[in-house]
């Protein structure tokens, strides 16, 4: 099918009247990894957060398709539902929620009837062993009283365990030490060689190269002032890493 | 020596009754029930309405009013009006009418795990005045679940005390799911011992008007004082629950606990007071309240009222009041889940705090089947 995809297309969001993105063309296939680099306040995250239906962004222009279906005119759940995971840069705390409820609610919601709890629990305690998290996570609420590192590994133990089409990680690098990077590098590389239906495709978004040593991209994009001015192979986010984003953007002309 | 009162002292009590100011004159915006007002219609005999008493222990005695009155006469007595205060207006009314109730005592040193569960039941328009004493001895330990089943149009006015002798654990649930036409209001009291712990945990779910006073006094040291309430009015719902924790001396903690919610034009308000006395220096007083408002016909009023006259004193007082918060309803359903189930998740779990101090995992289910129900009618 021609139209298998991520497939984003002139993509223009405000938030509060402002024009954060200014016409976003970018594909994610499946079972490949693109990162989407840039400075701070570039639009990684409004992009991120548009995709996902936050009702603060306002798409004002362009489309947006899955698998060929319009993420634009579904509703947030709708679009988890056809196969769309973003991965918080500051995922919400939730008390009085346990951490298994939640799972197991997300899980029938984007997979429904395929599991019976009980599956459902070894399934967790399996993906939480790889995860390398300790099984009191399950006594927990939702995010509540988590360290910032606890916080990302709960997003990659929902990522591993809703197995969907396409991930947008938003900075999940941010604060995480090497072990944990590790095991982020480890839960996507499960999930392109994917045991549950069909490869995840990512976007990975990240301020700092560092994470790309954990996993290797496919393509890189580099994002400035809410346009992407530079796409390349791997090799555009080692230039990163020596030069910064100064000489990109002087390239793109985006300073003026 | 108090036994139940004599027809002299039941005239008394309604005049102190009539004489008594609620605390309640200045109620919120929206409040449009003036309790000052209000005319029961009594049954002066206290013969309606019945108990039932569940008991598993042989140890401790669990009984009605009168035969405690007739047959535990001595230790009846050193409970019953032992932990109530002139200003509970709405127990001399219960004082007045008192005929029906239980009497609960646990002998030194015995601990129970089983609950002993008080069930009060009113027929549909019957006046109800039930009245519960607890007496725990040294060291001794009971949970006690009051429940009350009522026909339409009941009325209730009732008292729960709890008095205790050092060391002893008392805790005291109830929860009321009664006909939204039914009327409940209840004066809970606790005096507890030195180094006793007494715990209430309150749930006003049904009754078209509900009004809760729950107190413990503290007249020793080394008491640990816990009040959790939930509240939920819905539909034309009032709910109006006063705390009072008085630390008379020091060195003890208190914790209150309030999570309430209100949705369609139900109304609610909670007055939080704790005064913590001039000579009751290392005191540790802690008061939590939030309110959700799920529609915006609903109201809740949030009244803390901290009185701190000494000086070496930890005190801790904490508020929320708003709507279900957006980030987390996206939050939820980015992952699939359908909006009305993600507010109806976080909506409960709003309450799971307060839900987590409540006896027994059945009392514990029936509680969250009966919040949801409200959530999501």
């Amino acid at each position: 099918m021609s139209e298998l995809g991520l497939r984003i297309a002139g993509l223009h969001c405000s938030v509060e009247g402002n024009e954060i993105l200014k016409g976003i063309d970018l594909t994610v296939e499946p079972g490949k990894v693109h990162a989407l680099m840039g400075p701070n306040g570039s639009g990684k995250s409004t992009l991120a957060l548009s995709l996902a239906g936050h009702p603060h962004y306002d798409v004002t222009a362009g489309t947006a398709t899955l698998d060929g279906e319009d993420l634009l005119a579904l509703a947030p759940d709708k679009r988890a539902r056809a196969g769309l995971f973003l991965s918080f840069q500051y995922p919400a705390a939730i008390p009085g929620v346990k951490v298994p409820n939640f799972l197991y609610a997300a899980r029938q919601a984007v997979r429904p009837g395929e599991l019976t709890p009980a599956k459902f629990r070894a399934l967790l305690l399996e993906k939480m062993d790889v995860l390398g998290m300790d099984p009191s996570f399950l006594g927990r609420y939702l995010n509540d009283g988590f360290s910032g590192g606890e916080k990302k590994r709960l997003e990659m133990l929902q990522l591993a365990v809703l197995a969907p089409k396409y991930a947008i990680m938003d900075e999940t690098d941010s604060g995480l030490d090497v072990d944990a990077l590790k095991d982020v590098g480890n839960t996507v590389k499960a999930l392109r060689a994917s045991d549950e239906g069909r490869p995840t495709g990512f976007l990975i978004i990240t301020h700092y190269p560092r994470i790309l040593q954990y996993i290797t991209p496919d393509v890189v994009h580099v994002m400035i002032d809410g346009r992407i001015v530079k796409t390349g192979g791997p090799d555009l986010a080692q230039r990163v890493e020596r030069e910064g984003y100064d000489t990109l953007r002087e390239e793109s002309g985006a300073l003026a | 020596m108090p036994s139940l009162p004599t027809t002299d002292e039941r005239s008394a009590a309604l005049t102190a009754f009539a004489q008594t100011r609620s605390g309640r004159e200045k109620p919120g915006r929206y409040w449009k029930i003036d309790l000052e007002t209000l005319v029961p219609e009594a049954s002066a005999d206290g013969t309606a309405g019945s108990v039932a008493i569940e008991n598993a222990s042989p140890r401790a005695i669990a009984v009605d009013l009168k035969s405690a009155a007739r047959e535990h006469a001595e230790l009846f007595a050193r409970a019953f009006r032992a932990a109530i205060e002139p200003q509970h207006k709405f127990a001399h009314l219960a004082l007045a009418h008192a005929g029906l109730g239980a009497f609960i005592y646990v002998p030194a040193d015995c601990a129970l795990d089983e609950p002993i569960v008080v069930r009060y039941r009113a027929a549909a328009n019957e006046a109800i005045f039930p009245y519960t004493v607890v007496l725990a001895e040294r060291g001794a330990r009971v949970t006690v679940i009051e429940r009350l089943e009522l026909g339409p149009e009941a009325f209730v006015c009732g008292v729960a005390e709890i008095v205790t002798d050092a060391g002893a654990d008392v805790t005291y649930a109830s929860a009321q799911f009664a006909p939204e036409n039914a009327r409940v209001l209840f004066t809970r009291a606790a005096r507890p011992g030195r180094d006793a712990r007494v715990a209430w945990a309150n749930a006003e779910l049904g009754a078209g008007l509900s009004v809760s006073d729950v107190a413990v006094t503290i007249a020793q040291p080394g008491v640990d004082a816990n009040i959790a309430t939930l509240f939920f009015p819905t539909g034309t719902q009032h709910v109006d629950v006063v705390s009072n924790i008085e630390h008379r001396v020091g060195d003890a903690t208190s914790d209150t606990l309030v999570k309430s919610a209100a949705s369609g034009r139900g109304q609610g308000r909670f007055v939080g007071n704790i005064r913590i006395a001039a000579n009751a220096q290392h005191s540790d007083a802690a008061l939590r309240d939030d309110a959700l408002l799920l529609s915006e016909g609903a109201h809740i009023d949030s009244v803390p009222a901290l009185e701190i006259a000494a000086n070496d004193v930890k005190a801790y007082h904490g508020a929320t009041v708003g709507a279900l918060d957006q980030d987390s309803i996206f939050y939820m359903t980015s992952r699939g889940i359908e909006r009305a189930q993600a507010e109806r998740m976080i909506a409960l779990g709003f309450f799971e705090p307060a839900i987590d101090r409540f006896p027994t995992e059945a009392l514990r289910e029936e509680l969250r089947t009966a919040l949801q129900a409200k959530v999501a009618p």
